[in-house]
């Protein structure tokens, strides 16, 4: 019990930093058929953040915009700090949140370019931004402190294979550097990152329903992955693990494998894309063999 | 023979306990009550109800719950009705049972939700209807805004963060000088505080009056003085509120006070306007003792220091980043060496005379102390009722920023040598030999056969604390005392 009771403490000491990915492209699905939408996931975002914030004065958070052509930060804005005094009761640190948040989002929708067809959101780049804005904070810690930190996604985009080796990248990274990825998908099923999170122990949620998002975030994602196992959470879907291949960015089941580099393919080529290598052709081989097992047979 | 039983009477209850009590009670010492800990003691449901009126106080304590207990209030702060106990029951892990009850009764225990039965006989949980509003209101607005957030036209001379910073530490000080005494000799004006101060002092036991009317340090101000200066502040800002109902002033609204200036931003300046009177006076108390910044008296503005900043918050001070670090740079000035030697860069007599406390001081020079961590000094440091943790903890707090560059201080969560922090803790130990169990003596036994008799008997019961055969004697657990009577007294009924 005792060991259980320190490492509990300690989790209580440290700081936990928050960042907020948030998919705020346009041509997501769940915004073409009511932009109102995107103003209620903004809602939902800001409280969640804001309950994150009130958990422990030494938390910290960070929201990221992300959309089909750039990837922002809404908060924190060290540079240009909002003056704001309270007006309605609100603490003083969770009003400075809301207000930077929205202001900065409205002025990027407003200067974004224009879009003739939809284009999927940048969300690879968005994390990768994100483990960066962590390793730095990291690095600033004193001494003797412990930070944990995690990255929360949350979007209505559809699954984007072409960013697959970027994805895997964030992954692996996150992995490496104790990183948890939590994915909040509002719209399909996305299997890429429903890997990520598999990777990285994190929780994927598939929300339906726009009305209940926030009692959802507040349930799931809320809790430190820390003592998520001291409580009930949803348990981890199937997930599935295929790999999207390097040329054509399917997913397949069956492909070539370079025996350099470990890039995938679901057609054979005689030179790997990624590194260069020169296979020889597979052509007579298998013929070969075929025929020996045959004569074996006869 | 079976005469002889009676007239002997075979317990001789030498009443131990009354020997032992004042062994085991050493002499009290500086008691530290968190903030909940302060609410539970404290308060009532019908006070902690009024308390809840206060959003900067459901803040406050909100941070304070246990980690479970806060998922839970986040959890049905947006359900409007009561939430069956069966359904919280099963958010938790059933591993961790535990936790989950001690963090429901702790919930249960500052009234922050209470049983309420539903239809279908089932009893459920709901949060106060006041906590519930406050803390709403602090997550997401809605409420009419906290006092002393009036806008303010634009200071002309703002002060930054570092001034504030000094400002607050010199007026800390100031407090701890007095309590040392180095204050009044001094002799300056500048150094002395205010009589309302001298009596919280008093009031929390840190001083007390001598014979010839002066006032001395007790034992419990000296281990005040080992704290840090967050837990300081915490500790004396309660002794205060202790007071305060005595001076009439309303308690819940010194407490809102007190986490409103802990919830605000460091380098920014507020207004009292529209403060009462009794506030504008604690106002100033604050401002006697750091804890705000106020350029003269009757201004409108004032800054809150970082003493202010999240008194509650043990932790905060630890975690604070670089930057902040930087600020409070002049905190470290003790270096400890592996060979027991204390070197502290300093020449404030306080700081000194602190040291003093745990360190046999070898040199002195303008400004710098030696000293040496020997058995003897650490010892009579212990026998005054300072911990080793406490010795352990000052030197970590004021260790030089260079002891924390050393590669096994980055490794390991202390930058102190590990030997002599060890050393310290068996010097504490070792006073520690001795463990004290109440018992009952049961001697003059006439015969081997009886004792023996009543020996195994106790032994099997496991009250058995120590037994001679030679002399007949034995020791046995004061709450076993009444079990091994009973038997003795069916024995040599039926035996005898």
């Amino acid at each position: 019990m005792e060991p259980e009771q320190a490492a509990s403490t300690e989790t209580e000491s440290g700081i936990d930093l928050l960042v907020i990915v948030l998919d705020t492209n346009p041509s997501q699905h769940i915004v073409r058929q009511n932009p109102q939408n995107l103003t209620q996931i903004l809602e939902a975002v800001i409280a969640f953040g804001n309950a994150h914030l009130m958990q422990k004065a030494q938390n910290k958070l960070a929201v990221i915009s992300c959309a089909h052509h750039a990837t922002n930060f809404l908060y924190p804005q060290p540079r240009r700090q909002v003056e704001l005094r309270q007006i309605d009761g609100q603490y003083e640190a969770f009003s400075l949140v809301e207000k930077t948040v929205k202001q900065q989002l409205g002025s990027i929708l407003m200067n974004a370019p224009r879009l003739g067809s939809p284009c999927e959101s940048l969300l690879a780049g968005s994390m990768a931004m994100a483990l960066c804005y962590i390793s730095r904070l990291q690095r600033n810690v004193a001494a003797g402190v412990k930070m944990h930190s995690r990255i929360l996604v949350l979007t209505g985009s559809n699954e984007c294979s072409s960013q697959y080796m970027t994805f895997m990248n964030v992954f692996f990274t996150a992995q490496k550097l104790g990183i948890t990825i939590d994915t909040c998908a509002l719209d399909k099923t996305l299997s890429l990152l429903q890997q990520g999170c598999d990777i990285t122990t994190g929780q994927f949620l598939k929300v339906t329903q726009l009305d209940g998002l926030l009692q959802y975030l507040l349930w799931v994602f809320l809790p430190a992955p820390q003592m998520r196992h001291k409580l009930v959470l949803p348990p981890p879907p199937k997930v599935d693990y295929r790999a999207s291949c390097f040329c054509h960015r399917e997913l397949i089941d069956i492909g070539y494998v370079c025996s350099v580099c470990l890039s995938v393919f679901c057609k054979y080529s005689p030179i790997c894309t990624t590194c260069h290598t020169i296979f020889k052709t597979p052509g007579p081989l298998p013929v070969k063999g075929k025929k020996k097992k045959k004569d074996k047979q006869m | 023979m079976a005469m002889a039983d009676t007239k002997s009477g075979r317990y001789a209850s030498a009443g131990s306990s009354n020997s032992v009590v004042p062994l085991v009670q050493g002499p009290a010492n500086l008691e530290c009550k968190d903030f909940q800990e302060y609410l539970r003691t404290r308060q009532t449901a019908e006070t902690l109800e009024k308390l809840y009126n206060y959003p900067p106080i459901c803040l406050a304590v909100f941070r304070e719950l246990p980690e479970l207990a806060r998922q839970f209030i986040i959890r049905i702060l947006f359900v409007d009705q009561p939430v069956p106990q069966a359904v919280v029951t099963s958010w938790g892990a059933q591993r961790f049972a535990k936790e989950q009850t001690e963090a429901t009764s702790c919930l249960s225990d500052l009234n922050v939700w209470r049983v309420t039965a539903i239809p279908g006989g089932l009893s459920a949980w709901e949060l106060s209807p006041t906590f519930k509003k406050s803390v709403r209101q602090v997550l997401l607005g809605g409420g009419k805004p906290w006092p002393m957030t009036n806008t303010l036209e634009k200071d002309s001379k703002p002060r930054d963060i570092a001034f504030l910073d000094s400002y607050a530490m010199s007026r800390w000080r100031c407090v701890l000088h007095y309590m040392v005494g180095t204050g009044n000799r001094n002799g300056t004006d500048a150094e002395a505080i205010s009589p309302d101060a001298v009596r919280i002092l008093l009031h929390a036991n840190l001083m007390k009056r001598d014979e010839r009317d002066g006032i001395t340090i007790t034992r419990q101000g000296f281990q005040f003085l080992l704290l840090d200066t967050r837990a300081q502040v915490w500790h004396f800002m309660l002794q205060y509120l202790d007071t305060c109902e005595e001076r009439g002033v309303s308690l819940p609204e010194c407490l809102s006070m007190l986490f409103q200036l802990s919830f605000s931003t460091l380098g920014r300046d507020y207004s009292s306007e529209g403060m009462n009177s009794q506030m504008l006076s604690f106002l100033q108390h604050l401002r006697e003792f750091g804890l705000v910044f106020q350029r003269k008296r009757k201004e409108g503005r004032f800054y809150p220091t970082r003493l202010a900043l999240n008194v509650t918050s043990k932790e905060a001070a630890t975690t604070m980043t670089v930057s902040d670090e930087e600020a409070m740079q002049d905190s470290g000035y003790i270096v400890v060496e592996t060979n027991y030697r204390v070197y502290a860069y300093t020449d404030s007599p306080l700081q000194v005379a602190v040291l003093g406390l745990f360190t046999e001081l070898l040199y002195r020079f303008p400004n710098l102390v030696v000293g040496v961590l020997t058995r003897d000094s650490v010892r009579q440091a212990l026998r005054g009722g300072i911990t080793a943790e406490q010795i352990v903890s000052y030197l970590q707090q004021y260790a030089h920023p260079n002891m924390k560059l050393v590669e096994s201080a980055i490794q390991s969560k202390s930058c102190l040598p590990p030997t002599v922090v060890d050393q310290i803790k068996l010097w504490e130990m070792e006073r520690n030999r001795f463990t004290y169990t109440e018992g009952v003596v049961y001697n003059q036994f006439l015969s081997q056969n009886d004792f023996v008799t009543l020996r195994d008997y106790a032994q099997s019961i496991h009250v058995l604390v120590w037994q001679n055969e030679r002399t007949r004697t034995m020791v046995v657990q004061k709450h076993g005392h009444d079990d091994v009577k009973r038997y003795w007294k069916k024995y040599s009924k039926g035996g005898g």
